[in-house]
């Protein structure tokens, strides 16, 4: 078990580090729910404007 | 011939598993560092945020599946006013200041079938995994490794939800209602706390004519009080109450889009927040920073005190369970648009009337997990 956290752990560093640097710079951290018409924590939009 | 015996007590300073409580804090550290270089102080506070919430959901072994059980199979009703008091501790501030500041907003949520599903559905994975959205968390960097594969298969459902949530809010529903659209900031914090004041006499009540104890224990207690007073810190530094799942459906669909699937054609991911999330980095997501920092932070706390993941893997059926609880509450999760965190907690905390259906949904759902807990190998209680 500690080897597969070994392994879990560096591959999960890697993809971060690696999704960071390749991702646009980042502003301030978001959540879905900051963009207009958000209804929901996921960002789905509310039923009335469906 | 000699005989080596094992001291009887070790120190506590020799049961330290440094190796993993440095690559946790240096983990922390480089993500800390990350951010700062791009100026967003907010996003590091987030992180060890997330790691405090880490370390006190592991050392206080505060779990809502286990409440819940204990609840509904014995009327043992502790650990569930314990969650209500940590609910209202936090409304005291989410309700007023949502209503009230500008960059600020509550956890609301459509009312409908899809909540109602995704809450029941999520509610049978709990009791399967044994652990929520939070506690996948906390087991996952505590070192269990059958909950690194009930993380994976979240993940897994989590995606599959987001692809499905669209045909299912197509089922209709109503906008959410939030208390204090209809009574103001105060008020709508003064209904807030009737409700959870309503809810607990209800469950005191149930325990009571169960013959089940209403006192949590003093750490679960103590628990409630540094969990509550972290969440308001994520409220105030990410702008909305602690949410854990869409962090894994982002992780997801990033690994989806690495293995060659495009996910951008599916709806959920034509939706604003989604679309930017899934091109953003991680780290300007506000869910994945503090599922990432409470990883860590349970890591931390648990190499701290005894030697890291050195536990046997449990039996295949149990690894089923948590594979099957896992990849249900990933799916319920997106339906529902939460877990007992970002939907329970911070919906009844944000005095939206959805965090109350979606509690009575996933305690619904939890009878049936539990019924189901013995196929597998796992105790009822």
């Amino acid at each position: 078990m500690r080897l597969a956290y070994v392994i879990v752990f560096l591959i999960g560093m890697a993809a971060i580090l690696s999704d960071h640097l390749a991702s646009p710079s980042i502003g301030r951290a978001v959540s879905p729910q900051d963009f207009a018409g958000a209804c929901a924590p996921c960002g789905a939009p509310c039923p009335s404007k469906k | 011939m000699t005989t080596v015996t094992a001291p009887a007590f070790e120190p506590v300073a020799a049961r330290r598993d440094w190796l993993f409580v440095a690559a946790a804090v240096l983990a922390t550290a480089l993500m800390v560092a990350l951010v700062l270089i791009d100026d967003q102080p907010a996003s590091a506070a987030l992180l060890v945020l997330g790691f405090g919430l880490g370390a006190a959901f592991l050392k206080a072994e505060f779990s809502f599946t286990a409440s819940w059980r204990r609840f509904l199979v014995r009327g043992e009703a502790g650990g569930l006013l314990a969650i209500l008091l940590l609910i209202a501790i936090t409304a005291v501030f989410v309700v007023p200041v949502a209503a009230s500041w500008p960059h600020y907003g509550g956890s609301i949520a459509p009312i409908g079938a899809s909540l109602i599903i995704g809450s029941f559905v999520f509610g049978i994975g709990m009791q399967l995994a044994n652990a929520c959205g939070s506690g996948t968390l906390y087991t996952v960097g505590g070192g269990s490794g059958r909950m690194l594969l009930a993380l994976a298969f979240f993940i897994i459902g989590s995606v599959l939800g987001s692809i499905s949530l669209p045909t299912f809010l197509n089922l209709g529903g109503l906008d959410p209602v939030l208390a204090s659209d209809y009574f103001g900031p105060w008020g709508g914090l003064a209904v807030t706390l009737v409700s959870i004041g309503i809810a607990a006499l209800g469950v005191f009540a149930v325990a009571r004519g169960r013959g089940g104890g209403t006192v949590p224990r003093r750490g679960f207690l103590i628990g409630a009080f540094v969990i509550a007073a972290l969440m308001v810190g994520v409220f105030f530094a990410g702008g909305h109450p602690w949410s854990v799942t869409f962090g894994y459906t982002v992780w997801g669909a990033k690994l989806a889009s690495l293995a060659g699937f495009d996910l951008s054609r599916f709806e959920f991911w034509q939706w604003a927040g989604p679309k930017h999330a899934l091109s953003d980095s991680l780290l300007g997501d506000t869910a994945s920073l503090t599922n990432l920092g409470m990883i860590f932070g349970a890591m931390a706390a648990a190499a701290f005190s005894a030697p890291f993941a050195r536990g046997p893997w449990p039996p295949v059926r149990s690894l089923l369970a948590a594979a099957l609880g896992g990849l249900l509450m990933g799916w319920g999760a997106r339906l529902g648009f939460g877990c007992n965190i970002g939907a329970f907690v911070g919906g009844v905390a944000s005095g939206s009337l959805h965090g109350w259906i979606w509690f009575i949904a996933a305690l619904g759902g939890c009878t049936i997990g539990i019924k189901l807990r013995p196929w597998f190998g796992l105790a009822v209680e």
